[in-house]
């Protein structure tokens, strides 16, 4: 699209040409850069061929209007709506007046228009999930970035997308399963917010006769909203979890069907628990498994090699870790830090022990996430790997539609070719990964996990347990 | 009557899809009924043409 960010970017690569530079938002810019000019040709000559839709199909019935859509489609429930932030708040409105509720993927919707959206959206019954929500799960079918997974007795409300991804690719491994997942978007436990979408989605799971316990996932919520929101979570009928990663206080000292987790791994366990009449396989690990790796791993080790390098796609997979790593007491730098850890003074550069959210703005801003492109993240293993002080890389792969297809064989290059540079130096690299998804993802998460392995990394099914075994070889360092 | 959003969580999504066609096709996937919108920014992207469409429709 010729909108003015975009042909910021072009400018800045040096390939906005004066047609380009006149493109309207309407219009489709295709700019290239090549080795040659045969290269261009022949991209040139199949341009048209591409542009063409693979398949024909009903979704793409061609309608220019949510209006026209909704006539065409008169029983439609839900938008799914992903254009451009600026544009993303006035479809959204246009949505929930005609009665639809509203998946809204894009971000860089104002925190005035997120409130003024789903008030509008109480008003009527409706939801917003979002903006800036990457999952939902409704009645099993998965919008945005979501796993396949079998339906079940367990609901879930969550301000992430990953975090929803881990906990019910968790509840599927275990041998449960989700009746809903309902995003929220990542602001809305924010005061300024104060859970709109959360009540609306509370109540939904509350009434809904498929649930019969509800886990909320999300970061700390702001305080003000915390105290709203409490009286009306000890009044829900039904038994809740929360997972508030990286909140330190006791909120449900008294237990009873109220009860709170440190990590995804602990709330999926424990919601599998409740609902199931056999104990679920252990989301543990092996620890005599883990100490033969760390020994096997401390020989190869240079005495410079000290510090973990996580590098993730997930933003609440980096929060997490940094959680877990606290309470290994250890100290990491972010570009997105838990309260109280140190701020990375350059993204783009690590230090000491470093998480780095590659799905963070800084690093997707007009460039496709890490979650559908690998190219950021490999050329950063690489960096890594150069420096003589990293010990570990700690990496998330998530799974799932609209994921990249082949995300771990993405990364294997570039884990193979840092793991080649510690070498060269004397020393050695671990690798440490976590794959999120399920024996129904697309991607086949047999195959994910195989190809780490082979490249020499140590996979485990959650993104926790990826943390504490990097956690565990460091401090053996 | 049921509220809209109850209605969603038992009969699921019917979907009208804005933006990426990807997630269209995902729902197409999974048997669901869902519509993509060849969608433009209105207006040919002028946030006041926009505005004053806004206030006429």
């Amino acid at each position: 699209m010729g909108t003015g960010k975009n042909k910021d970017l072009l400018r800045e690569i040096g390939v906005l040409g004066s047609e380009a530079a006149g493109a309207s938002p309407q219009d489709l810019i295709i700019a290239l850069k090549a080795d040659s000019k045969e290269v261009l040709d022949e991209i040139l000559k199949n341009i048209d061929l591409w542009l063409q839709p693979a398949t024909e199909s009903r979704a793409r019935v061609s309608v220019r209007t949510l209006e026209e859509a909704r006539h065409r489609q008169p029983r439609s429930n839900l938008t799914v709506i992903s254009i451009p932030g600026e544009y993303a708040a006035r479809e959204a409105r246009k949505a929930l007046e005609l009665g639809l509720s509203v998946f809204l993927f894009s971000d860089h919707v104002s925190l005035e228009e997120e409130i003024f959206l789903k008030k509008l959206a109480r008003e009527k019954g409706l939801i917003v999930m979002g903006p800036d929500c990457g999952t939902a799960l409704i009645g099993g079918v998965g919008i945005g970035f979501a796993n396949r997974v079998r339906r079940g007795p367990i609901g879930v409300i969550g301000g992430s997308g990953t975090g929803i991804q881990e906990f019910t690719s968790l509840v599927h491994r275990a041998g449960s399963g989700i009746s809903h997942a309902i995003g929220t978007g990542s602001r809305d436990f924010s005061d300024a917010v104060g859970g709109l979408s959360f009540l609306s989605a509370l109540e939904g799971l509350e009434e809904d006769p498929g649930t019969k316990i509800i886990a909320i996932l999300s970061k700390p919520p702001g305080k003000a909203a915390l105290t709203a929101l409490l009286p009306r979570i000890s009044a829900c009928r039904k038994p809740v979890i929360t997972c508030f990663l990286g909140f330190r206080e006791r909120l449900w000292p008294n237990g009873g069907r109220f009860k709170e987790v440190r990590t995804l791994d602990e709330a999926a366990s424990l919601a599998v628990q409740a609902v199931s009449e056999t104990a679920p396989p252990l989301l543990s690990f092996d620890s005599r498994l883990l100490e033969e790796w760390t020994q096997k791993e401390r020989n190869g080790k240079a005495s410079a090699q000290k510090f973990i390098r996580g590098l993730f796609a997930g933003g609440t997979f980096c929060y997490q870790a940094q959680q877990v790593l606290r309470e290994q007491g250890i100290e990491v730098y972010s570009n997105a830090p838990l309260p109280g850890n140190p701020e990375l003074p350059d993204p783009f550069s690590s230090r000491k022990h470093s998480l780095v959210d590659l799905g963070a703005d800084e690093f997707t801003d007009r460039r496709p996430h890490p979650m559908i492109d690998s190219r950021v993240r490999c050329e950063r293993i690489l960096k890594e790997g150069e420096d003589p002080h990293v010990a570990v890389l700690l990496l998330d792969i998530i799974l799932g539609f609209n994921s990249a297809p082949d995300p771990a064989g993405d990364l294997v290059p570039a884990i193979l070719a840092a793991k080649g540079t510690a070498s060269r130096r004397g020393g050695s690299l671990s690798v440490v990964a976590s794959v999120c998804g399920t024996d129904e993802d697309p991607q086949d998460l047999k195959r994910q996990v195989r190809r780490l392995e082979e490249a020499g990394a140590l996979v485990f099914p959650s993104s926790a347990q990826a943390a504490g075994a990097a956690a565990f070889l460091a401090k053996r360092l | 009557m049921e509220s809209p959003l109850k209605q969603l969580l038992q009969q699921g999504p019917i979907a009208i899809n804005l933006g990426l066609q990807i997630f269209a096709a995902s729902l197409e996937i999974q048997a669901i009924e869902v519509i993509h919108v060849n969608w433009a920014p209105p207006a040919g992207g002028d946030p006041e043409l926009m505005a004053i469409l806004d206030e006429l429709l």
